[in-house]
């Protein structure tokens, strides 16, 4: 084994760590600031993608424009199922994670009858599909775009929860509800926008993934255990959530490397369940953590 | 008079009608095939049981009961599988499809049918009591165990798509005949396999009824309400909880075992994630409080969709999500609490008319 060819392992971790965040990131934001535990997320992302789909396809609008754009849709889907459906069962956390299943469901099997269960592509500009090589190393600059902008979004997402008042009032309500309320935070506004933001960056992932891999009604399934190891071994907060994604994708690179990559799934899921053993809170538990 | 619904010899004559009709059917149907389907639905009954007592009164959401289902069928799919290799053939087509040219180790307790039998019901058995003792006693509980039997799921999952040599990957296991047990051939499509079914969810069904009715079913009650309550009046919360999931495994894994007798094939589908999700479907839709309730339930679900499935084949999940979502949101303890609120009303009106009742003292809701 030469020196370039484990330095590709690295840096492909890096992009692998980068799609396990990205897909995480609006469920660390959900599952964080209102402990809804969402199956539906997967089906976000797949949202996501098609809505990418739907404005290249019949809009026409070019694809750098469709991730934000897809952020907005997938958000208001996310509000109309808080409003609708999530606000009611708070109070019964196993019974969020049944019905979102449900909410699952429904979203797959509605994609798959409006744009039938044939696989969709999403063009992207000449540019983005070419390989950059960095002396012995080369990856596609896709990949390269991904982990420019799950950077992007993380950075975005500090500033919003450190830096502004809307953060404050969520940490505020992520640590002690009642006690916030009795300051004047309306907490169910709160949450609804938390759900709102996390659902629409489901959505900026599946405009990514819908170009890494092919758009189909059941994409999403494969994303959501992942994302929710994620979260659980980040301890869901947004900095675990990074870490977690990084060491994963890392391992999970260098274990592909020297096995294949079914198996190196395999081992990571087998960690993953050996360290929530010992560390069931996660790796950076919040203040006032639920249980 | 109370509920007739906690009456606990209503009960009982509840569930002798139940099977009773289930008895019937062999008798006054002579469609082979839809008596081999009906004898799968048993299965799913048998799941969704497991389910029952696992959630509804261990209060341990299981979203991996696929494996102890999967690992069984695996099992009993190795075993029927071995019983066709011969001395001078001994080793599966698919792995000479793989170039294994020899029997793996793994393979060989197989070629045994008594081993292979009881493998296939107690290394799932094993794993669950493993499995379960570690996270327990970790308190690893509520939706965190779920998440991670979810986990434990998509690793079995992997590993079994990976190592086609020894698993077929992803087109599975399919043994060519059907399964053979002391000279007797059980053929999948005859009464005989349906009485199979029949007994394993009758067997499995009082087994499950009478640790609900006992004293270790009260303290797993009670733990589902509340575990720090028990743990501080010095049980063993660990222990019940294990205990209560291992006993759900059991069941499943012969479920799995029946199953692959039945359909003569196993693949990793039995081990997806959706489908372990919809045992719990059944059992939440049913009624997980009711055991009884998750069984009709997965026969209910199974049924339409076989029959709905058919006409409205590209609603069907959506009608389904739909509806789970609907009582999830409404009717927390499913349909079958609706027969019990229904049961309670009849009860409190007699109460209602009765004089010595009626001097305003309002009857005690139904719990």
């Amino acid at each position: 084994m030469d020196f370039g060819s484990i330095l590709n392992a690295l840096i492909l971790g890096i992009s692998i760590a980068s799609i396990w965040l990205i897909a995480a990131l609006g469920l660390t934001i959900i599952y964080g600031a209102a402990g809804v535990i969402n199956m539906a997320h997967g089906e976000f992302i797949m949202l996501g993608a098609y809505s990418s789909y739907m404005l290249q396809y019949y809009v026409g609008v070019p694809y750098l424009f469709c991730i934000p754009i897809s952020f907005v849709i997938v958000a208001l889907v996310g509000l109309v199922l808080e409003r609708g459906l999530i606000q009611y069962l708070y109070k019964r956390p196993l019974d969020t994670l049944l019905a979102t299943y449900g909410v699952s469901l429904v979203l797959m099997q509605g994609v798959r009858l409006i744009f039938g269960s044939d696989p969709k592509y999403l063009a992207v500009p000449e540019i983005f599909s070419s390989n950059l090589s960095l002396g012995f190393v080369s990856i596609s600059t896709f990949r390269v775009i991904v982990f420019g902008i799950t950077a992007l979004l993380v950075l975005a997402l500090w500033a919003l929860f450190y830096k502004t008042r809307f953060g404050v009032q969520v940490r505020a309500v992520m640590q002690n509800k009642e006690m916030a309320a009795s300051f004047g935070i309306n907490s169910s506004r709160i949450y609804m926008l938390t759900f709102a933001l996390g659902a629409g960056l489901a959505g900026v992932a599946g405009s990514l993934f819908g170009v890494l891999n092919i758009v189909l009604p059941t994409m999403g399934s494969s994303y959501v255990v992942q994302a929710f190891l994620m979260v659980v071994v980040g301890g869901g907060s947004l900095a675990g959530s990074v870490v977690a994604s990084g060491v994963t994708g890392e391992l999970q690179s260098v274990f592909a490397f020297f096995t294949n990559d079914t198996f190196a799934r395999f081992v990571i899921f087998v960690l993953i369940v050996v360290f929530l053993r010992f560390r069931p809170q996660g790796l950076f538990a919040q203040a006032g953590a639920r249980r | 008079m109370g509920n007739l619904y906690h009456n606990k010899t209503a009960q009982w004559v509840a569930y002798a009608a139940f099977f009773a009709a289930l008895a019937a059917i062999p008798l006054n149907i002579d469609d082979d095939f839809l008596l081999n389907q009906l004898a799968t639905y048993g299965v799913y009954g048998m799941l969704a049981l497991s389910i029952s007592l696992c959630w509804g009164f261990g209060g341990i959401l299981n979203l991996g009961q696929g494996i102890a289902f999967g690992l069984g069928a695996y099992g009993m799919a190795m075993t029927m599988q071995m019983q066709t290799q011969t001395e001078s053939n001994p080793i599966p087509p698919f792995m000479l499809n793989n170039s294994l040219d020899y029997l793996p180790l793994l393979w060989q307790p197989f070629q045994s049918t008594m081993l292979g039998l009881i493998l296939a019901v107690a290394v799932p058995t094993l794993f669950c009591a493993i499995f379960g003792g570690i996270m327990f006693r970790a308190r690893v509980s509520g939706p965190f165990f779920a998440i991670m039997t979810l986990a434990m799921l998509s690793a079995f999952y992997t590993i079994i798509l990976d190592r086609q040599p020894y698993t077929g990957g992803v087109n599975g296991i399919t043994p060519p005949s059907p399964f053979q047990f002391a000279g007797i051939e059980v053929d999948p499509y005859s009464p005989l396999a349906y009485w199979c079914v029949f007994f394993a969810l009758l067997i499995a069904a009082v087994l499950a009824k009478l640790i609900t009715q006992s004293w270790f079913g009260l303290v797993t009650q009670a733990i589902r309400d509340d575990a720090e309550r028990v743990r501080f009046l010095g049980y063993s919360v660990a222990g019940y909880e294990t205990m209560i999931y291992t006993v759900a495994g059991l069941i499943a894994s012969v479920a799995g075992c029946l199953w692959v007798m039945l359909v003569q094939y196993v693949s990793p589908a039995q081990l997806d994630v959706g489908f372990s999700l919809s045992m719990v479907i059944w059992a939440a839709i049913g009624g997980r409080l009711s055991l009884i309730g998750s069984i009709v339930g997965a026969f209910v679900i199974q049924g339409a969709q076989s029959y709905l499935g058919d006409t409205f084949l590209s609603t069907w999940l959506l009608i389904l999500g739909a509806f789970f979502i609907v009582i999830v949101r409404f009717l927390p303890n499913g349909l079958s609490s609706l027969l019990e609120a229904a049961l309670g009303l009849l009860s409190t009106r007699k109460n209602g008319a009765s004089p010595e009742q009626s001097n305003g003292t309002k009857p005690v809701p139904a719990e």
